[in-house]
Parts: C-alpha cells; structure tokens; sequence
C-alpha cells in the first residue's frame, strides 16, 4: 500500500524530466523505465500527445520568460514578446481542451492541469497572464492581437524619429559638455518632440474615454516607459521644458484676493449695525419684582 | 428670598386673579423699557416653540381611536412601512442627484481650470489662471449662497443641527419644508462644486429629514397638493418618528452606513424610542443604502456591481499592511488626543466666528459677499500652495484625476495639486490609500495647516455645506504626516503604513469637532469596510471626545447654543436639586373657563406680548371666591379651529345645520395653522360662549409645586410634553412650565447658569 505513491511520484518527475529536457525519451524506453520501476508497462501515467503537449508547453514558457526577461529594459515587451505570448496561449489552450484517447475520464486537461498539488502548468500561464495584463498590452496590439495597432506604430516612428534626432545633435558637441550647453538639442529637436508629446496626449485621451474599468486607463507599457524615457531626457537631462514663472503678477493678484476678507470683515465691523436682542422679563415668583405689587393692590 | 409661606400665599392670589380677569392684570405690570444687549450665547430665543409629541386626548381623539378596529391598526402599521420605504428609496435617490451632478459640473470647472494652467504654464501669465479660478468659483458659490440666504435661510449650514433640534421637540420654522429641501440639494452642489471646503454628507441627513416629513403627511403645503394619504400621521408624535427614519436614510445613503445612520439617530436625533421603531428605521436606511447603490452602479457602467454603497467611499484597508498590531493601540491613543486638541481649537474658533457673524454679518447681502470672499480666497490659497510647491510625483502609476504638471519636469505631477485641486471627498480617500511616497512631509504639513484655517473659516456660511468630509480631510491629512515620520523615526517598518494612520487621524478629528462616539465608531466601520478597526477608531473617538470635552463642546451643539435654541439635554443639570417646580414655572398663568365668552378667547390670542400656546381650561364658576380646580388643557392651534369653525353654544343651541367638528379637521389645518388675525369675529359673536370641554386635553400631565427640577425635566423630556401645569394640593392652577423654563438652567464653568428671554 504504501509503494504506491513513491513510483507514481517518480513517474511523474521523470516525465517532466523528459518532456523539459532536450533529451526525448522513447515511448519503448519508457515502457522499460516503468517496468524497472515497478510499474506494469501497460499502465502509463502520461499519455504520449499529452506529453508532447506538455513539452510544447514547455518550450513555449521558456522562449517567453527569456523574451521578457531580454526586453525589460528598456521596456519592449509588446512589441518583441506578443508572438511567443499568443503562441503560449493556444498550447495551453491545447492542453486544456485535449483529450487523451484512453478514456474520457483520463484526459490531458486532467492529468497535466489538475492531478497534483503544486500546478505548475496553470501556475505559469497564470503568471504569464497576470504579466500580460499588468503590461496592458492589449492596449497597443491590434484587435486579433497580431502585430501592433497603427497608433502605436505611429508613436514608435516619432519615438525614434525623436531619438534620433536627439542622438543627431548631441554627436558634433564634445563629451565634457556642461549640463546646462544643451540649447542646440532643445532648439531643433523640439517640433519633434512636441508632436511625440501632443500625440501620447491624445492617445491617452482617447483611451480614457473608451475603456471604462480601472486598468484599461494606461496605455501599452512600451508606449508608457518610452513616454516617459524622452520626458526624462527631455525636461530633466536636456533642462529643455523651462516654464516661464510669473511669480510677481501672481503674488500681486493673490495678495489682492487675500486683502479683501480683511477689508471686508473691517468695514461690517465698523459700519454694519449691531444686532441687539430684547430681553423679555419672564414671569416668575422670584424674580418678578411686580409680584409684590400685585400682593400689595389685593392683600 | 422669599419664604415659602408667604410664596404660598403669593400662589394663591395670583390664582384668586387669574380667575377674574388675567389681562387687566397684565396690562397693568408695570413694563420695564426693552432691555437691549448684543447677541451671546447665554440667551433663549422667543422664536422657537415646542412640538406637541404629546397627543391631545380630547373626546374626539378618543372616539376616533375607538372606531379604529384591530384590522385597521394593522393597515396603519403596513403604512408605516411603505413610508419608510418610500423614505429610503427617495434619500437614496437625492443623493445619487447630488452626487452625479457634483461629479459633473466639479469635473467640468477642474478641466477647464486646467486646461487653463497648462495653456498658461507653457506662455506665461498665470495670474490668469488664478483669476479665472477664483472667480469661477466665487460666482458659483454665489449663487449658491443667494438661494440660501434671500429664500431659505434655515438651509444654511450641514442641517445637523436643525435635525437634532427638530427631534429633541423644538420646532424650527420652515425646517421640514419642501423648499428648504430643493435650496439645499441645489445649495449643496453650488458649494461643493464651489471648491470651498465642505462636503455634501452632512446636508444629505436634512434632506432625508425633509423627505420623510414630507411623504409621511401625504401632501405639500408648499406645492398646495393634498394626495388624501396618511392622514392619520398628520400630527407631531408620527412625524417625528419618521423624520429619525428619514435622518438615518440619509446618514446611510452619505457613508453607505446604514447601521450608523440607525445609531446616528438614535445618539444625535431621536430622543423618544422603540424598538419597533427602530426596526424601521433600519429598514429604511437599508433601502437608502440599497438604491443609491444600485442607480449609482447603473450610472457608472457596471450595473448590479453595487460598488459605492455611499456618497463618500472609503475603498478597501483589507491588504495586510492596513492590519494593526496590538503595540499600536497607545499610538492611536496619542492621535486621539491630538484629535481632541485640534478640534476643540476648531471649534473654539469658529465659536468666535460664529458668534461675529451672528452680530455683525446678519444681512443677507452681507452674508452673500462673505461666501464669495471665502470662495476666491480658497481658490487662491490652493493656488499659491500649488504654485510654491516643489513636490512632483511621477504620473505613471497613480491614479490623479486632475494631474496638474505646472512646474514639474513632464511627465510628472505637483502632489499638492492632488490635494487642492480636486474636491475634497477625493481628496481623503486619496490620502488614505495612495502608496507611500506619495506626498511630501512638507507638501503635508502645508496643506493640514491651510485646511484647517479654510475649513473652519467656512463652516458657519450661509452656504449649504457639511462639516463632516473637511474635519476628515484634515485628520487624513496630518495622520498621514504623523504616519511618514513614525516610519521615518522607526526606519521604515512594515506596520507604518501612513494610509492606515490617515484614517485614524481622520477619525480623531472628526471625533473631535463634532464630538459623536457610538455612531461615528460605527459609520467609520461600515465606509472602511473592516471590523477590526472597530477596536482602534472606538478608542481615538474616545480619546478624541474626552480630551475635546475638557476644552469645549462640540460643534453642532455650540452652534445650537449660538442659535439660541432651547435645547434639553438628557438629564437635568446636576446641581439643579435645590430648584423646585415653584421656582422654575411661569406664574400667572392665563387660564380659560370651561364655558369661556368668544371675546375673551380673541383677545387673549392676539395679545402679542404673551404669545402663550397652551391653556389650562378651568372650571367656568361664576362664583369666584370657590376654588376653580383645573379641569383640562388647551393649545392655541385647537382654539384657532374652534374659532374658525365657529363652535359657539349659541350657534348650537340655535339649531342651525351644523356639522360636528371631527379631528380630521384638526388635522387638515396642521401643521401651518392660520394666524389669529386672520380670522374674522364679529361684534355679535364675541358675546357668544364656547364649550372647550369637548375639545380640551381633560388628562394634562401636572406636578405639585415641590417637586424638583431634576424630576420635572424627566417627566418633561421623557414624555416629548410641551406644557405641565403645576398645580397646588387643591388642584387649582399655580403655574406652567414650558420648554424654555427648563432650557434655561444650564451647566457653566461656575456652576448652575441662567439663561435669559430674548426677542431675537
């Protein structure tokens, strides 16, 4: 009784093992593996389409992981990744509709998904769920998520147009430059960046009032961090955004505004009428002094 | 001093005169010229009177109750209920009004002020900006103040206060009136979108007063329609019942707390309580509750999502950072008592205020201009906060509304901003539950400091506006401040979440202004969403309210003191044993024979200096030298009827066709009866008598002359009574006491304080 679990254990290990590595191993192989196990042959665990499902699966986790991991920075993850993500999609898709040819009971979903506590297989298209969404990618993909919707690459031409534009002006002056010499980049470079700024605005604008729930408020993480990439250059390394601050008129006005209260409690207090009550005596034996009048006239 | 026989004495004169002719009498007191003072807090206002919650059990009651069945008691009960529903559903939907249209109109000035800045930021010229937002708001809050102050001014301030009065029995003219209902919804949007520094919770709990008011009497004075529905609670006893019912909708459609709505009402408004009525006034808050929810998951897209129980939405402290621990119990103490400290230094400045615009600022004009004033400088000092801070916050990943970039390097946001430029229910729930990081120390102090000014400089304008979301803005505020230096001082523990501190600061502060404990503990509870905090807010209120107590009172019971309202507490003053009923009654009293000439019953009405409302009815001896022993009792409104019907002996003994007056036409006159000099007596007809026997209360409540104040203000505040006659071992007449000879002993700093009388 108690054998039971430890080969159905190691069976399972080996054919992760197998369906992982690189290494295939036979479906005759394993018959023999099993046997040495102590296992009859004939009672496989994992069926052979499961198991190559499993390793497609497998594969296409890994290419995932290492495209994202390559592109987190700087962020580049819907544009490079979202062939691999729609690929993991539909293995796992595959997976979770199989159905192994043994007996209806003894399907791939089952066996894969949902026979042990640990899950790998949903735990990793969960996360790669979650990723996905948290990235809001869908927000610059196109409708059937196949390449990048055409606003988006609008923004990237401008992006790199900007980029470029800003690497173009920066070659003739010297390396040692002081942080404050960087006119000539903000003088030509900025028609393009205004145009990149005003078009991620509208963008924005437009996203907004389409999409009504809580994430769909973002755009597409690409679009974001090269946003705010360009900005960064753009107003803190260049120094080029230099508001012009008023801050006279503004005091002057204010102050104008934050005089009148005082004149205006000053005046009602010294022109407006007091308000005065009237007391009215009440009529008490104590302190109604006519009483005793009253106790005189009839006593 | 005099001594009690010769008082004994004194008692029985006045009562051999009031027999004979009690005007003569009157008349002939030597008046002393009016005596005039400024305006303070030790005086009873003339202008308010009490409401009858005790019935009149004349004969025509009693019949009428006879003829009542079993089954017909059973519909007047389902009745009650279909109100409270009606209650709820319509609070419910009032405030799903205010708050769409807030939204709106708030959403529409702040993109257009922004627009502005940003266009100005890039040319130069904010000075502008700032004018168009000041001004913009000014003129919004002036007309907002307009509609309060020329047409209703009772609708002026959070309404609390009027509600807690109207339920302890003080009639407050115009307080339940449809009209007062529409300038406070519309002056509570004028005000909140405004930009001042109010919410629109408090007024929430005036309008559902109104609302159940209004639907509990099936018809409107003010529109002139009479729906001939529930006429049997056509009269002060039910009405008040469903005007709690009613306050508690509102509470619970304001903080989607309909548990504290039914606490609110039963600590703050209702003095007289049942547990069916309590039953049913949970049953309204929860339709409350239930419909602004609904219609407001509706307007927001995600319909039978019932996301935003309330107006003002918390959002969720159930992440595990939000939990307390047992050693953080003395912390919140501690913010308890500043808490406390705070709101009492608010109080006592708008004590000041209050009692400066009572003097001074009493034109309605006057009034209006100082709205505007507070308006543009609100605006303005939200701008020159704005525009000196250098706190940006980077734009990706947080959710402002409004991101102002002004000075700040693109793509990035003044954090101020988030805190002015915005209304203020955002604000809190901004400063509750954005990450750490978020806000500058400085930008912090700054703002709590400002806030604190504006908001206390605004309450107290003729603008409807509440008190509630303000005093928790600033407790948000410097709880969160508290919260970053206890993190910064504890090197950046895990528990030091400021957003957690943010809500304990807020409810310390509130707690603190305006003083409420078990219903507040409760609706904080039921808006976070989150029992364990039940333990913490309870003991910061504690804290807040014993710690605030020491200094002042709270807010709303200052501003009824301020208003002159004759307020009963729940207990006599404690060192008031001494006093006896003879010393507090009125005396003479004007008394009535049972037979009484029509003339005389004129006359006595429209005497203006002694607008009295109740009368003991006597036994109409022409003898006067026998006793005269009460025999009933009297309100003016039963005489006006009387008058008008024409319910003269003569007319009866003429056997003319006449109907027999019923309580439907007692009731058809409530609660506006007409005045005296309105109705007509002929000549001949002043010589008719009247019969008040059949019409008078023949069982009026009565204490002999030495019986303690403390026993009579339990038997006056207990049964809801509005007159107790006292009387002597011979039940003749000695004196009365109303409402305003008992509100008169109050406890002060040194002892037993008498308030007097005064026309205001």
């Amino acid at each position: 009784l108690c054998r039971v679990p430890l080969p159905a254990l190691t069976l399972a290990l080996l054919g992760l093992a197998a369906a992982a590595g690189p290494r295939q191993i036979p479906t005759l192989e394993l018959a023999e593996e099993l046997w040495s196990a102590g296992l009859p042959g004939d009672l496989p665990e994992l069926e052979p389409e499961c198991r190559s499902l499993l390793a497609a699966f497998a594969e296409g986790s890994a290419a995932l992981t290492d495209c994202l991991g390559r592109r987190a920075r700087p962020v580049r993850l819907c544009q490079g990744c979202h062939g691999h993500y729609r690929r993991l999609l539909a293995q796992y898709g595959s997976i979770a509709r199989a159905v192994g040819n043994s007996s209806e009971s003894h399907n791939c979903a089952k066996s894969i998904l949902t026979s042990d506590r640990l899950q790998i297989v949903v735990t990793l298209s969960e996360f790669f769920n979650e990723t996905w969404e948290a990235a809001n990618c869908a927000n610059c993909l196109k409708n059937n998520s196949e390449g990048l919707s055409n606003s988006t690459e609008e923004f990237l031409d401008l992006f790199n147009k900007s980029l470029t534009c800003f690497e173009h002006n920066l070659q003739g002056q010297a390396i040692d430059l002081s942080p404050n010499n960087y006119t000539e980049v903000c003088k030509n470079c900025n028609e393009t960046y205004t145009k990149l700024n005003d078009l991620y605005n509208r963008l924005q604008r437009v996203n907004r009032q389409g999409g009504e729930s809580e994430h769909s408020a973002h755009l597409c993480i690409d679009v974001e961090d090269a946003m705010n990439i360009t900005r960064k250059l753009w107003s803190r390394t260049f120094n080029c955004s230099l508001p012009c601050s008023d801050t006279v008129p503004v005091i002057a006005v204010s102050s104008f505004i934050l005089f009148l209260p005082i004149v205006f409690y000053l005046s009602s207090f010294l022109h407006s009428k007091q308000k005065k009550r009237i007391l009215i005596l009440p009529k008490r034996i104590q302190s109604n002094a006519s009483l005793v009048n009253i106790q005189e006239k009839y006593s | 001093q005099l001594t009690p026989s010769s008082l004994l004495r004194i008692g029985q004169l006045s009562n051999v005169d009031l027999n004979e002719d009690v005007h003569e009498l009157e008349t002939e007191l030597p008046r002393q010229r009016p005596n005039e003072i400024p305006h303070n807090e030790k005086l009873l206002s003339l202008k308010y009177e009490s409401l009858d919650y005790d019935n009149s059990e004349n004969q025509l009651f009693l019949e009428e109750e006879r003829r009542i069945n079993h089954a017909a008691f059973r519909t007047v009960e389902i009745k009650r209920w279909v109100i409270c529903a009606m209650i709820g559903i319509l609070t419910g939907l009032v405030a799903c009004f205010i708050d769409i249209v807030v939204e709106n109109l708030a959403g529409l000035k702040y993109r257009v002020v922004k627009d502005n800045i940003d266009k100005f930021t890039a040319k130069g010229g904010l000075s502008f900006s700032l004018l168009l937002w000041a001004t913009l708001n000014a003129s919004v809050v002036m007309v907002g103040s307009m509609i309060v102050a020329f047409i209703e001014p009772v609708a002026a301030g959070s309404g609390i206060p009027q509600i807690k009065c109207y339920l302890n029995g003080v009639k407050i003219p115009h307080v339940v009136r449809l009209k007062t209902l529409v300038i406070k919804v519309c002056g509570v949007i004028l005000s909140v979108v405004g930009g001042l520094a109010v919410g629109k919770e408090g007024p929430m709990i005036h309008s559902g007063s109104v609302i159940a008011a209004g639907i509990s009497q099936g018809r409107s004075t003010s529109l002139k329609r009479d729906f001939k529905i529930f006429e049997y609670f056509r009269r002060d006893t039910e009405k008040r019942d469903f005007v709690s019912a009613g306050a508690a909708a509102g509470v619970s459609a304001a903080f989607g707390a309909p548990v504290g709505g039914v606490l609110f009402s039963l600590e703050e408004g209702a003095s007289f309580w049942n547990q069916f009525l309590t039953w049913r006034i949970f049953f309204a808050s929860m339709i409350s509750t239930f419909t602004l929810n609904s219609v407001l998951s509706v307007y927001h897209g995600n319909a039978w999502d019932l996301s935003s129980p309330g107006l003002i939405n918390f959002g969720r402290f159930d992440s595990e950072k939000m939990g307390y621990t047992i050693q953080e119990i003395p912390i919140f103490i501690f913010m308890g008592v500043v808490g406390g400290i705070l709101g009492a230094l608010f109080n006592a400045l708008n004590y000041w205020l209050t009692m400066f615009r009572i003097r001074y600022i009493h034109r309605p004009c006057l009034q209006v201009v100082e709205a505007m004033l507070v308006a543009a400088v609100t605006a303005t000092v939200g701008f020159v906060m704005i525009y000196c801070s250098r706190d940006c916050q980077p734009i990706q990943g947080s959710s402002v509304a409004y991101p102002l970039q002004l000075f700040c390097a693109d793509g990035e946001y003044n954090s101020m901003a988030t805190a002015f430029f915005n209304t203020p229910e955002k604000s809190v729930v901004n400063l509750f539950h954005d990450p750490p990081g978020s806000y500058n120390p400085m930008t912090l102090g700054m703002f709590t400091l400002m806030y604190f000014f504006l908001a206390c400089w605004t309450y107290g304008l003729t603008v409807s506006a509440g008190v509630f979301i303000p005093s928790l803005l600033i407790g948000a505020a410097w709880g969160r401040l508290f919260g970053i230096s206890l993190s910064y001082l504890t090197k950046g523990s895990i528990w030091a979440d400021p957003g957690k501190y943010a809500l304990m600061g807020a409810a310390a502060q509130l707690g603190g202004i305006v003083r409420m404990t078990l219903s507040l503990t409760v609706i904080m509870m039921e808006a976070t969403g989150n029992v364990t905090y039940g333990f913490p807010i309870m003991l910061v209120l504690m804290t807040a309210k014993i710690v605030g107590d020491y200094f002042v009172e709270g807010l709303y019971d200052m501003h009824i003191q301020l208003q002159s309202v004759p307020f009963l507490h729940w207990e006599a003053p404690v060192t008031s044993h001494s006093l006896t009923a003879r010393e507090v009654m009125s005396t003479p009293v004007t008394c009535l024979r049972r037979i009484e000439r029509v003339g005389t019953v004129v006359d006595i009405l429209s005497d203006t200096s002694s607008n009295h409302n109740g009368f003991p009815v006597v036994e109409s001896n022409p003898d006067t030298t026998q006793v005269a022993g009460l025999r009933g009792l009297i309100l003016r409104s039963q005489l006006i009827v009387l008058l008008k019907h024409k319910v003269f002996v003569e007319r009866a003994n003429l056997n003319l066709v006449q109907r027999r007056l019923k309580l439907k036409d007692f009731r058809d006159a409530y609660p506006r009866f007409p005045p005296i000099q309105s109705i007509h007596v002929s000549q001949d007809e002043r010589e008719c008598m009247i019969d008040l026997s059949e019409f008078m209360n023949p069982s009026p409540y009565t204490v002999p002359q030495e019986a303690s104040l403390p026993r009579v203000f339990k038997l006056f505040r207990a049964l809801g009574l509005r007159h107790l006659v006292v009387v002597d071992n011979r039940n003749e007449v000695v004196g009365m006491v109303t409402r305003k000879d008992l509100a008169r002993y109050r406890l002060g700093k040194e002892g037993l304080e008498e308030l007097s009388l005064a026309q205001t």
